[in-house]
């Protein structure tokens, strides 16, 4: 028994109001990317100060070693199985895979970030630190509002890179059981037997999504770049 | 020499640097004084750059001191960034911040170190417009301006400062020909007003002119340090000749 197109789209989304798996699923896809994008920008930044500063001052010498383990660690182990050891073995005793998933994500995105942060900072001329120092402006307020500001333009096509592949990295949520977009649809699957509706739907949401990032971070860009105009 | 009452700014005494194991600044003993007009020449490579350069300590001295204003400077503890407030610096390469306006430029640092508010930083910043010659400047960004524009810029922004001395490294050496003489015009003014500026220049004619004081620097020492009367029409140090006979 073979059933027509519109049929199947009945059964495997509106029968039981199954889109509701998608529309929860996205909704926590959407929610970790989120958390984790702003925790990968915000210690990628640190980490890359402490870093370019080390490259270029030779201060902060153990916080740079300390870094520089973290990347290693971080960017040498595959994010399921960080994911995984954050669940199963820190959080073991709560059950708390949103939670976990955060974690994971932002300080896997973290190392990403401060990577391609820091080789922006260290694009930038170091007549524009020495223009800011000479005029009385601490390393700090220098790097804050002359450096940073530069190197975070010039680094934001690979910023979205790195967020596209942080929101599709976040559909391994299934290794801790953790009901995402990719999870919904196989819910939804195991009780339809159809997978080719859910998954190819769930495909599209990915797409429009990262498309949608693509054109936010785009004009962002665009924005930023407008005082390079002659 | 008549006894000078003028203040002693900059007390330099024995000045090193090195860099691994290039020994680039051999022992400079000098002194700058209010109103100095300092013009620095000298073949390239020769350390005048980092000799000025390390007058507001972008470069770190290797050995002997600097005194401003009395204090030691390269004494541990000193708050260097508050000394920088009073050394104004103009580079090369000019250096503006490509992200902010012009006006931005001039009144990032005034403000950001309360020294003025908002509101009287552009109200300076405007005047120091005026007085370079670029008021219809003031909302461009730094990409927009010609060299000599931005040079100019630069000037009005260590301006803005208030600096009780002026260091031009090479202030000209990166412009087109025609964009020479509108900088060097600003220049000549400020020094008209009095102001102490150290410069490291080719502008031989300019040094003769403006400059009250003209330096030769070779092998990391100082050779010959007259009026510049005297340091073009009468040098005495045989390097000093040979250099002269090449860029005259």
């Amino acid at each position: 028994m073979s059933l027509s197109l519109t049929e199947r789209l009945k059964l495997n989304f509106l029968e039981q109001d199954r889109w509701k798996y998608m529309v929860r699923g996205l909704g926590t896809t959407l929610l970790i990317t989120v958390v984790a994008a702003a925790i990968g920008i915000l210690l990628g930044f640190v980490i890359a100060v402490i870093r370019s500063t080390y490259d270029k001052t030779g201060h902060l010498k153990i916080l740079n070693a300390v870094c520089k383990v973290y990347l290693t660690v971080i960017r040498g182990t595959p994010t399921t199985v960080q994911l995984m050891i954050v669940y199963f073995i820190i959080f073991s005793s709560v059950n708390k895979p949103l939670l976990s998933a955060f974690i994971a994500f932002g300080l896997n995105s973290a190392a990403y970030v401060a990577e391609i942060v820091r080789s922006g900072i260290m694009s930038i001329n170091p007549g524009q630190m020495e223009a800011g120092r000479s005029l009385g402006l601490s390393y700090r307020a220098s790097m804050w509002y002359i450096i940073i500001p530069q190197a975070f333009k010039n680094v934001l096509p690979a910023l979205t890179n790195e967020f596209i592949v942080l929101l599709k990295e976040t559909s391994i949520c299934m290794a801790i059981s953790l009901k995402d977009l990719t999870y919904g649809s196989t819910l939804i699957s195991s009780q339809t037997y159809d997978y080719f509706l859910p998954l190819i739907m769930t495909a599209l949401i990915y797409l429009v999504f990262v498309m949608l990032l693509t054109w936010l971070f785009g004009i962002l860009e665009r924005r930023l770049r407008s005082n390079e105009r002659r | 020499m008549s006894a000078d009452e003028r203040q002693i700014l900059f007390d330099i005494q024995g000045l090193e640097k090195s860099f691994a194991d290039n020994h680039v600044l051999r022992g400079i003993t000098t002194q700058f004084r209010k109103g100095d007009v300092t013009a620095i020449v000298g073949p390239s490579g020769c350390g005048k750059s980092t000799f000025l350069r390390s007058l507001n300590l972008l470069e770190e001295p290797t050995g002997g001191r600097i005194l401003f204003e009395g204090t030691d400077i390269t004494a541990p503890g000193v708050d260097i960034n508050r000394f920088r407030r009073k050394v104004g610096m103009v580079f090369q390469q000019f250096n503006l911040f490509p992200h902010l306006t012009i006006l931005e430029n001039i009144t990032l640092a005034p403000v950001k170190l309360h020294i003025l508010s908002k509101q009287q930083a552009v109200e300076k910043a405007r005047f120091l417009l005026d007085r370079v010659g670029l008021p219809e400047k003031a909302d461009d960004y730094p990409a927009m301006l010609s060299g000599g524009q931005q040079q100019r810029i630069a000037i009005a922004r260590a301006m803005a400062m208030e600096p009780d001395v002026m260091l031009f490294d090479e202030p000209t050496s990166a412009l087109d020909p025609e964009m020479v003489g509108e900088v060097l015009e600003i220049m000549r003014e400020l020094a008209q007003t009095g102001m102490t500026m150290i410069i490291v220049t080719h502008e031989m004619g300019f040094a003769r002119e403006v400059a009250t004081r003209a330096m030769f620097i070779d092998e990391g020492v100082i050779k010959e340090d007259e009026k510049p009367a005297e340091f073009f029409s009468n040098p005495k140090n045989q390097r000093l000749v040979d250099f002269l006979s090449k860029v005259l």
